[in-house]
């Protein structure tokens, strides 16, 4: 229940005058009239909240970009009609896609009957029943395990965990049970058509419990798929991947591009490939690899670096966290012989130290400066150090620097 | 303690705000489950009313301060069938079960012993790596399994063989899997007695007990139906598995059966349970309540067994099992490639990797490993 009031919180914004109305029409509230200035009228500007770290950029129209080598997207992909999606709409569609051509798919998690706490699963419980679209009880063990279950039996279980913070619960459902079916039975059961999707990374103001970006205790762990999208159009691709995939896979959003992230999105499915990287700005003096909302980051890093210093970046997005794709990222390191990755999560045990290890292995004599991660801190992560925790692209454009003059 | 949150309306986003203030509505009564019978009638909301208007409670107020105590509550009774001697209690229960059924009960049970002794002995003997015997639990397993459908998909713990021994699993395959041998369906990848066999809807075992703690106390607690049964008794547990899962199907709720049993073998065979427990207490759950010979003097008493088949089904089942046994620990292991198999549907290209370095690594150094009893 705290985690429905805190998703409330997080979607309540006091900026507009008229915030102040609806607060008085709450029972009990019995606030007096002006209690809660408009933020317009505070005089002391740091106390505003942050912007954000990053700015949203979608990728060229995707027609254009399946025409290029690097693409994942066969050369003759036709977008088909297109509509305007943020990021929760595009999981909406890629759902409302699922449930349409697959008559055995079922939605299920907290509160995702009345369409989501971000409104990921809106309209989809109407259009597609009760049976089919169903909220279970705050029980994340009991989500997965039931999703598993549901698995084994042949329908292809879409589950949700509300936070990824709150993924711990059922680690052993995933990591004991559903990562190892097939393996233990001799592929004789399995929970391949098992999905779980969960809002993932910071969000400005989320601290501890939901800003998480747990990836890396997912990589260590064989039979599981971990996926991560950077866009709505990467989004609705990856995710139906993951739904028709073989393997149970963990698809984590960004919840902080929810709303932040919009573009032209195609109304009728299609699939992006798992575990490709992608290449989405060549470059030769550095690469760098990110994942979800870093992407972005780290391509303005690249800009800056470009006006700032004159380096050509190569700009990765990882996608699939494992299995990864060792060969995209090698290829780009033998090229350019300097590699930064970045991600939110902790820097110990994070998931660059595995990219940064293989990588020195295979690339060893291509390196001109040792492999650079950008991470938060090993803390926990907190609320109003926010801004100071996360690796923005000023800590990564210093760490791109030392590794150019090195 | 759940938090309420005391919202009165759900807001859509309004246009007009560029930041809406979204308020999540909770619905007194419901619990967000999805359930197929009809919702619990809501109360009338009467300020007049002094019930407690608690979303979902059903309790009354009391003005005496009072603490439960965890045992007062009398224990949920124990429904059985036959007595300790295997005579019928009340006749309307009995389940009139055919003379080939209940041969069939008894002799699932009464091979699954045999094999338990046998492959015990076996694990003693180092033969096999590690053994869980099943005594004083065969009736649960039969009973059970008897009053599903063969199609129906069990998902055990770990001490369920007697499901699969009713259901037909040849002992060559309960042999393999102990041995881990090429005819293993599970590739050699568990520990012995991890069986599974898709054919009989069995899932494979797993060591985990995650959710698989049985607490009938907390049925009711859960919310769930819940009738607790003498596990010892097989048509007891024929019984309420016949009836649970009639209105389980009908009425599309869970249903839950603690079948109360006893463990007379040790845990397993890492196991020493005189370290524990009493072996007055062993004897006595071993002599006086056991299923096998609750069931053996019912089928005496019905003149549908005696002491002449008795002496001869030992000795078969005896000899059965050995013969299995003899073939499984001939027969070789499964591939070392099978290590790296069925992680993925698709092998990833790591993976392959890996498989590759451990093949050129047995190239140089293979006669440090038990390759010959490998097949090639």
């Amino acid at each position: 229940m705290a985690v429905v009031a805190a998703a409330a919180g997080w979607l309540l914004r006091l900026r507009a005058a008229g915030a102040e109305g609806h607060w008085r029409r709450l029972p009990g509230a019995g606030l007096a009239r002006g209690f809660l200035h408009p933020a317009a009228t505070v005089e002391d500007a740091a106390q505003r909240r942050q912007v954000a770290h990053f700015t949203f950029q979608p990728d060229p129209e995707p027609r254009e970009y399946a025409l290029e080598t690097q693409s994942p997207l066969p050369r003759n992909f036709e977008m088909g009609q297109t509509q305007k999606m943020n990021l929760f709409q595009s999981v909406t569609s890629a759902l409302d896609n699922s449930l349409a051509k697959d008559p055995t798919a079922v939605i299920f998690g907290e509160d995702v009957a009345f369409g989501g706490v971000f409104r990921c699963t809106v309209g989809l419980r109407d259009k597609y029943g009760k049976d089919r679209v169903f909220n279970t009880p705050l029980c994340e063990q009991g989500i997965v395990g039931f999703g598993i279950g549901i698995a084994v039996t042949g329908a292809t279980a879409i589950a949700e965990i509300q936070f990824a913070d709150y993924i711990f619960p059922a680690f052993d459902q995933i990591v004991n049970e559903a990562a190892k079916y097939r393996y233990r039975s001799g592929d004789l059961f399995n929970c391949g058509s098992l999905t779980i999707r969960s809002p993932w990374g910071c969000v400005g103001h989320g601290a501890l419990y939901h800003s998480q970006s747990p990836e890396a205790f997912f990589a260590h762990c064989p039979g599981i798929k971990v996926v991560i999208p950077r866009s709505p159009f990467q989004a609705k691709g990856l995710l139906l991947s993951c739904i028709e995939d073989k393997n149970p896979c963990i698809f984590f959003e960004p919840k902080i591009l929810y709303r932040a992230a919009a573009e032209e999105v195609p109304i009728e499915p299609y699939n992006i490939p798992l575990s490709q990287a992608e290449v989405i700005q060549e470059g030769s003096d550095v690469t760098l690899v990110a994942w979800g909302t870093q992407v972005h980051v780290i391509r303005e890093v690249a800009s800056m670096a470009k006006e700032k210093l004159g380096v050509s970046c190569e700009v990765i997005d990882l996608r699939t966290i494992i299995p990864w794709d060792v060969d995209t990222i090698c290829k780009s390191v033998i090229k350019t012989g300097r590699l930064l990755i970045s991600h939110e999560a902790p820097l110990t045990g994070g998931f660059a130290s595995e990219i940064s290890s293989t990588v020195q292995e295979e690339c060893f004599l291509n390196l001109e400066a040792p492999i650079s991660r950008v991470c938060g801190y090993d803390t926990p992560f907190p609320h109003i150090f926010e801004p100071f925790y996360i690796p923005d692209k000023w800590k990564c454009y210093d760490a791109l620097r030392k590794m150019i003059n090195y | 303690m759940a938090v309420a949150i005391a919202a009165a309306r759900v807001w859509r986003l309004n246009r007009g705000l560029s930041q809406a203030a979204l308020l999540l509505l909770r619905q007194p009564g419901a619990r967000g489950l999805a359930r197929s019978h009809p919702p619990r009638q809501q109360q009338q909301f009467s300020s007049l009313d002094d019930k407690p208007q608690f979303p979902g409670a059903s309790a009354e107020f009391i003005d005496k301060l009072e603490f439960i105590q965890p045992n007062v509550i009398s224990g949920i009774p124990i429904y059985r069938v036959m007595d300790r001697q295997g005579q019928i209690i009340n006749p309307s229960e009995d389940p009139h079960l055919p003379k080939e059924k209940v041969l069939k009960l008894y002799k699932s049970m009464t091979l699954l012993n045999t094999m338990d002794r046998i492959l015990y002995e076996s694990q003693r003997q180092g033969r096999i790596s590690f053994y869980m015997t099943n005594y004083g639990e065969e009736g649960t397993h039969v009973g059970s399994a008897a009053a599903l459908d063969n199609t129906d998909l069990v998902f055990g713990q770990y001490r369920e063989a007697g499901v699969l021994m009713y259901r037909d699993y040849p002992l060559e395959l309960f042999m393999a899997q102990c041995y881990g041998n090429i005819s293993d369906l599970g590739k050699g990848r568990q520990m012995p007695v991890h069986y599974g066999c898709k054919e009989r809807h069995f899932v494979t075992i797993s060591s985990p007990l995650a959710t698989q703690i049985p607490q009938a106390a907390r049925g009711p607690g859960y919310g769930i139906m819940s009738i607790r049964v003498d596990g010892n008794d097989v048509f007891a547990v024929y019984n309420a598995t016949k009836e649970a899962r009639r209105r389980a199907v009908a009425e599309n709720q869970p249903f839950l059966i603690e079948a109360m049993t006893y463990r007379i073998g040790h845990h397993s065979t890492s196991d020493d349970s005189s370290a524990y427990r009493s072996v007055d207490e062993v004897n006595y759950w071993d002599k006086q309540d056991h299923p096998i010979s609750r069931l053996r003097h019912y089928l005496l008493s019905q003149g549908w067994w005696d002491e002449e088949q008795e002496k001869a089904w030992r000795k078969q089942s005896r000899r059965k099992v050995m013969e299995a046994f003899e073939q499984a620990e001939r027969k070789p292991k499964p591939n070392p490639n099978l290590l790296f198999s069925d992680v993925y549907q698709e092998m990833p290209a790591q993976l392959r990797k890996q498989q590759e370095s451990l093949a050129r690594h047995l190239q140089t150094y293979g006669e440090h490993y038990p390759l010959d009893h490998f097949d090639k």
